[in-house]
């Protein structure tokens, strides 16, 4: 028998609230990656209405006969990283010095912040620019200082390319993590911070002991976002380097897109994001985990 | 009053709504393109046709090539796309869709309005390639060869355009002697740098063997001609390119070749409106790259009918008015120094660089396509892989030809 009554329970009303958004995302979100894990065992090229089942193939292929896919992995791992690292380290630095009373505080906070809102792909475009090895910002500053000899061709020599690309990714996330800590900051206790400087704890021990403390759930958070933005880099790869020179530069992400929408070999395509879903979850879930035993253990 | 007015206002209401219905709306996808006359060509298009449809609203969309491609891929997959579209002519290109069943069979036109007998032979070269049917109506034929600045050549005492391969290299010779590097590339968009690869297989294989590797018939590991021409793109790589030169893009090499940084470019008959809005067209000059085959190496654009079209009938009227004569005299040179249309000659008052083009066509023996129109696009996206390794001096010539053939070998 269903009561009305039922209807004004907060759960029955959460779940009223909740039923539409749910839909949406079951059909945009949950669907699609089902989608793509059946697609993956198949092959299609996009357009004619067969999907011919193929088992395992796809897998077999990019793993065995596939001479970028592991170049793309590689380059993943190595990007992964070093976005672990060094935005989020880079962000922190500037969130305690944006965290003291500076003059014009503000305005530097947003200058730091600008890179994040604008569209990567035209950070990508500004950047290659930057890097022109005939008319670009950096060798001709390098020229008017004398120092040619560390002149490089930053986006087509296969042992740069990457990290070229990877100061240019620094430079846009940086502010994201800078906003994270700055927030994360407001949540450490003036009280316990002062009472560590009166029992005479330097800036270093405040720093070791208090702050970064009360910073942990920020870090996750920073580390997790991090680690599963740089798993599925695209966009500046595609618009700085199309991952070349060749395929040098290849992300897992691209190389997904390449297959698919390139090549028009969507089950080769789909096993390409389904290892990249497994790689992401392989990654993030226990760290997740061990954060949170983390978390519960210093309550 | 009020109902007058009332009435006034249902009345013309229907009539817009009559004629809205009435309308008809055409939309062709392509390219984007760099050169202005290439741009008005197609707002031309879109205006005749319009003046010769009245009602008719065409739209033409243009993408660059990646964003074309994904949008007609995207588009294709469900019920909304173009009428027309662009796509090269190539079987690793736009026999893509013609395999997945996205283009219309055109055999009905092509009987109707008489285009077999209106365009140029070249250029229909690919039309009934596809498989069964006739696919896509000549959009245009184009040709590629050397485009050398004078100033530079005779600033290295070379006095005659080389006739023969051999000729080519000592004029690169020359030029190295004298600091000016030989040609200009833009290794990030992989196929400018594999045409200089192209041609240099045709070069060390000539005609049979070269169709037999680009169909993939010949083997590539034992074929010692393929590792030849390997041998051949290492070394014009390493002494003789601008470098450097795999970190920077075809428009970027443009610029280099215009503002007198390098003495050559490989480019298609289209880059002379190129260089006529960047440069002084008489500093310049065109011959084939000497192959000693004497085929054009060359490839045909198609404009297709998407088999969702809606009115495949006014799209084929479209394609109709872009290839009569009375169009095609009217943005002649836009395209290239070529129309696809038999009847329509480049007149005297046209730069010499397309005289010279008109010379390099009349005089070919035959033509070879570009790589990513010869191979199917997985293939090509390994070529040019190779073609990039070798360029930057990471992979030796037999083991390029080896990575070639295994891939093929291993397609399934």
């Amino acid at each position: 028998m269903f009561h009305t009554a039922y209807l004004k329970t907060p759960r029955a009303q959460a779940l009223i609230l909740l039923v539409p958004a749910f839909g949406a995302y079951t059909v945009f979100a949950i669907w699609p990656m089902i989608d793509v894990v059946i697609l993956s065992f198949q092959r299609w090229n996009g357009l004619s209405a067969d999907r011919l089942w193929v088992g395992l193939d796809n897998y077999r292929h990019i793993f065995t006969h596939d001479p970028v896919y592991w170049i793309a992995f590689n380059n993943t791992v190595i990007w992964t990283i070093l976005s672990v690292i060094f935005p989020p380290f880079v962000g922190l630095l500037l969130a305690l010095g944006l965290n003291e009373k500076l003059f014009a505080r503000g305005t530097m906070r947003a200058i730091y912040y600008l890179p994040v809102i604008i569209a990567p792909i035209a950070v990508a475009t500004m950047w290659r620019w930057m890097y022109d090895p005939f008319f670009g910002l950096f060798n001709q500053v390098m020229t008017s200082f004398g120092l040619q000899s560390w002149i490089q061709d930053w986006l087509g020599d296969r042992d740069v390319a990457l990290y070229s690309m990877f100061v240019a990714f620094t430079w846009q996330n940086v502010g994201f993590s800078m906003v994270l800590f700055l927030a994360g900051l407001q949540n450490v206790d003036r009280s316990l911070v002062e009472a560590a400087r009166i029992d005479g704890a330097g800036r270093w021990q405040v720093f070791r002991h208090v702050t970064l403390p009360a910073l942990q759930v920020t870090v996750t958070i920073v580390i997790v976002l991090s680690t599963i933005s740089s798993l599925k880099a695209f966009d500046i790869v595609y618009g700085m380097t199309g991952g070349g020179p060749a395929q040098s530069t290849q992300m897992l992400a691209l190389w997904a897109f390449t297959q698919s929408m390139q090549i028009f070999d969507f089950g080769r395509g789909s096993a390409i994001s389904v290892t990249l879903l497994l790689i992401t979850l392989a990654v993030v879930v226990p760290y997740l985990r061990w954060s949170q035993k983390r978390e519960e253990a210093a309550r | 009053m009020r109902v007058a007015k009332l009435v006034g206002g249902s009345l013309a209401g229907c009539l817009a709504l009559g004629g809205a219905a009435l309308a008809e709306d055409l939309t062709v996808w392509t390219l984007n393109y760099s050169s202005e006359a290439q741009v008005a060509a197609l707002d031309a298009a879109e205006a005749k046709f319009e003046e010769l449809h009245p009602g008719v609203n065409v739209e033409i969309v243009k993408r660059g090539t990646d964003e074309h491609k994904t949008a007609l891929r995207v588009a294709t997959g469900s019920d909304t796309g173009p009428d027309v579209y662009f796509m090269w002519a190539g079987l690793g290109l736009g026999g893509e869709y013609v395999k997945a069943g996205l283009s219309l069979d055109l055999t009905g036109y092509y009987e109707k309005y008489g285009w077999k007998d209106r365009v140029s032979t070249p250029s229909l070269a690919f039309v009934e390639a596809f498989g069964p049917g006739m696919h896509g109506a000549p959009y245009r034929f184009t040709g590629e060869a050397i485009y050398y600045n004078k100033g530079l050549y005779e600033k290295a005492g070379i006095t005659e355009e080389p006739k023969t391969y051999e000729e080519l290299v000592a004029a690169a010779k020359k030029l190295k002697e004298a600091g000016i590097p030989a040609f200009t590339f833009g290794g990030t968009v992989n196929w400018h740098v594999m045409r200089l690869m192209d041609v240099l297989l045709e070069t060390t294989c000539g005609v049979e063997t070269h169709d037999a590797l680009t169909g993939m018939e010949a083997d590539w590991s034992t074929t010692p001609c393929a590792a030849e021409a390997f041998q051949e793109l290492k070394m014009w790589s390493t002494e003789y390119i601008l470098a450097p030169f795999m970190g920077i893009d075809n428009r970027q090499s443009t610029n280099l070749f215009l503002t007198n940084r390098a003495a050559m470019m490989l480019e298609g008959d289209w880059q002379v409106n190129v260089i006529k809005e960047g440069a002084n067209l008489d500093d310049f000059a065109v011959y084939p790259f000497p192959t000693g085959t004497d085929r054009l190496y060359g490839f045909a654009e198609y404009l297709y009918i998407s088999n969702k079209s809606k009115n495949p009938d006014l799209a084929a009227e479209f394609l109709d008015m872009f290839s009569s004569t009375d169009f095609q005299n009217q943005i002649k040179g836009a395209f290239g120094a070529l129309s696809v249309n038999k009847e329509v000659e480049l007149g005297d008052d046209v730069p010499e660089l397309y005289k010279t083009w008109k010379e390099i066509f009349a005089n070919a023996k035959g033509t070879f396509v570009n790589g990513d129109q010869a191979f199917p696009l997985d293939v090509t996206t390994e070529y040019f892989r190779i073609i990039n390794e070798v360029a930057s001096g990471n992979m030796e010539p037999q083991a390029a030809a080896d990575a070639m053939q295994a891939f093929i070998s291993k397609r399934s």
